[in-house]
C-alpha cells in the first residue's frame, strides 16, 4: 500500500539514524566494559536493543509502505574515548534523531499518514524522555560529583 | 535558594543585580518581576535585598580604606 | 461550635505549615529526580506524603471540631538550587514546623483539648524524626564532602 512516496525516503533518513546509532552505541557500550564500568555498559547495551527496536518498527513501515529499506546508508558517527566524550556523542547523536523525528512527523501529518506519524512519536517519545534524557543526567551528575567519582557509581 | 518562585529568581540572581547597581524594591520587580505575581515572596525579597545592599557597602567601605592606605604609603 | 476557638486557630496554623511543607518537598524530590539523585528522590517524596497525611489528620479534626479548615493559605516555600541548600532549608522548614506543633500543643493542654494534643503530639514525633534525618544528612555532607555524599544517593 503506497499513501505517499516522500514518507518513505523520509523513514529511510530516520533508519539510517537508528542504524548509525546502534553501531555507535555497540562500540561505545563495548568500550564501557573494556574500562571496567559494567553498569554503563548494562544501560547503553541495552540502548542497542531499543535502537534495534525502532530500527525494527522503521523497516516494517517501509516495507508495509511498498518501499525498499536503505540498510547501508548512515550518518555521522560520533565516537569518543573517555566517558564525557562518549556521552556528548551520544547525546548529539539523540538531538539529531529527535530534530528528524519532528521534521517527519509533520510531513506525515501533512500527507495524512496517520499511522506512520503514530509510530514516529512512540519513537521520539523513547528518544526524548529515556535516552536523551537519561545522557543529560549522567553530564548533570558528572558535574556535581565530578568524574571520579561519578565513574566510580557505575563500576 | 529560589527568592521568588512565581518568576524563578533567587538570591543569588538578586545580589548580582545589586552588585549591578539596582537598589529597590520597585527595580527589582520592574527588571526581573520579583513579588509582581503572587507576592508571597515580598518578604523574602525585601531581607535579601537589604542583606545584598548592607554586604556591597560594606564591601565598598574596605575597599576604599585600602586605597586611602595605598595614598599615604 | 464544639471546639475551643484558640484550638482552632492554632489547627490552622499548624495546618499550614504542613501544607507549606506537602509542596516543598514534593519539589525538591522531584528536582532530586531530574538530577539522577534517586535516592533522594525517594526519601523525600515520602516525606511529602507523609505531610499529607498529617494535613488530613489535621483538617479532619477541624471539622469534628465544627471548624473550617483553611487550605487556602499556604507559607513561603524555600526553594533551594543545590541539593545541601535544599536539605538544609527543609531542616530550616521542619524546625519552625516543630515550633508552631509545640505551640499548638501547648495551648491545647490549656484549654483541656486531649485529642487534639495527642494527634498532634504524633505528628511532632514524625517531625522530630524527619528534622533528625536531615540533619544526619548535613552533618554527613560536612564530614564526606558534597560529592561523595550525592554519590551515595544516586
Amino acid at each position: 500500500m503506497q499513501i505517499d512516496k516522500d514518507v518513505v525516503t523520509h523513514l529511510n533518513r530516520l533508519l539510517a539514524f537508528e542504524l548509525t546509532s546502534i553501531d555507535q552505541y555497540m562500540e561505545h557500550s563495548r568500550r564501557y566494559e573494556d574500562l571496567g564500568l559494567n553498569k554503563l555498559y548494562e544501560r547503553i547495551n541495552h540502548e542497542v536493543d531499543d535502537e534495534r527496536g525502532h530500527a525494527d518498527l522503521l523497516i516494517r513501515r517501509i516495507l508495509f509502505l511498498e518501499g525498499k529499506p536503505d540498510m547501508e546508508t548512515r550518518h555521522e558517527l560520533r565516537l569518543g574515548k573517555t566517558v564525557p566524550q562518549m556521552i556528548e556523542g551520544d547525546l548529539a547523536l539523540e538531538r539529531e534523531n529527535a530534530k528528524t523525528l519532528r521534521e517527519v512527523i509533520s510531513h506525515c501529518e501533512k500527507v495524512k499518514d496517520f499511522v506512520t506519524r503514530d509510530m514516529l512519536v512512540g519513537i521520539l517519545k523513547d528518544t526524548e524522555e529515556d535516552h536523551a534524557y537519561w545522557l543529560r543526567k549522567q553530564l548533570g551528575l558528572i558535574e556535581k560529583l565530578g568524574l571520579p567519582l561519578y565513574l566510580q557509581s557505575q563500576l | 535558594m529560589y527568592v521568588c518562585l512565581c518568576k524563578g529568581v533567587s538570591d543569588h540572581t538578586i545580589r548580582q543585580a545589586v552588585d549591578d547597581g539596582l537598589s529597590s524594591m520597585r527595580e527589582l520587580r520592574q527588571q526581573y518581576g520579583v513579588a509582581s505575581q503572587c507576592g508571597c515572596c515580598k518578604q523574602c525579597a525585601k531581607e535579601v535585598l537589604a542583606d545584598a545592599l548592607q554586604q556591597k557597602q560594606r564591601r565598598f567601605a574596605q575597599e576604599s580604606l585600602i586605597d586611602t592606605d595605598v595614598c599615604y604609603a | 461550635m464544639l471546639g475551643n476557638q484558640q484550638v482552632l486557630q492554632q489547627l490552622n496554623r499548624v495546618l499550614t505549615h504542613k501544607l507549606t511543607a506537602i509542596n516543598q518537598y514534593f519539589l525538591h524530590a522531584r528536582m532530586y529526580q531530574n538530577w539522577g539523585l534517586q535516592a533522594l528522590n525517594d526519601r523525600i517524596y515520602k516525606a511529602s506524603i507523609h505531610e499529607m497525611k498529617y494535613a488530613d489528620d489535621i483538617i479532619e479534626r477541624i471539622l469534628l471540631l465544627e471548624g473550617l479548615p483553611n487550605l487556602q493559605e499556604l507559607g513561603k516555600l524555600l526553594i533551594g538550587e543545590a541539593p545541601a541548600e535544599m536539605l538544609a532549608l527543609d531542616a530550616k522548614l521542619q524546625r519552625s514546623d516543630i515550633d508552631a506543633i509545640r505551640e499548638a500543643m501547648a495551648i491545647c493542654e490549656e484549654q483541656q483539648d486531649y485529642v487534639s494534643r495527642d494527634m498532634l503530639n504524633h505528628i511532632l514525633d514524625g517531625q522530630e524524626e524527619h528534622v533528625d534525618w536531615l540533619d544526619t544528612q548535613l552533618d554527613l555532607i560536612e564530614q564526606m564532602g558534597v560529592e561523595t555524599y550525592l554519590q551515595s544517593k544516586l
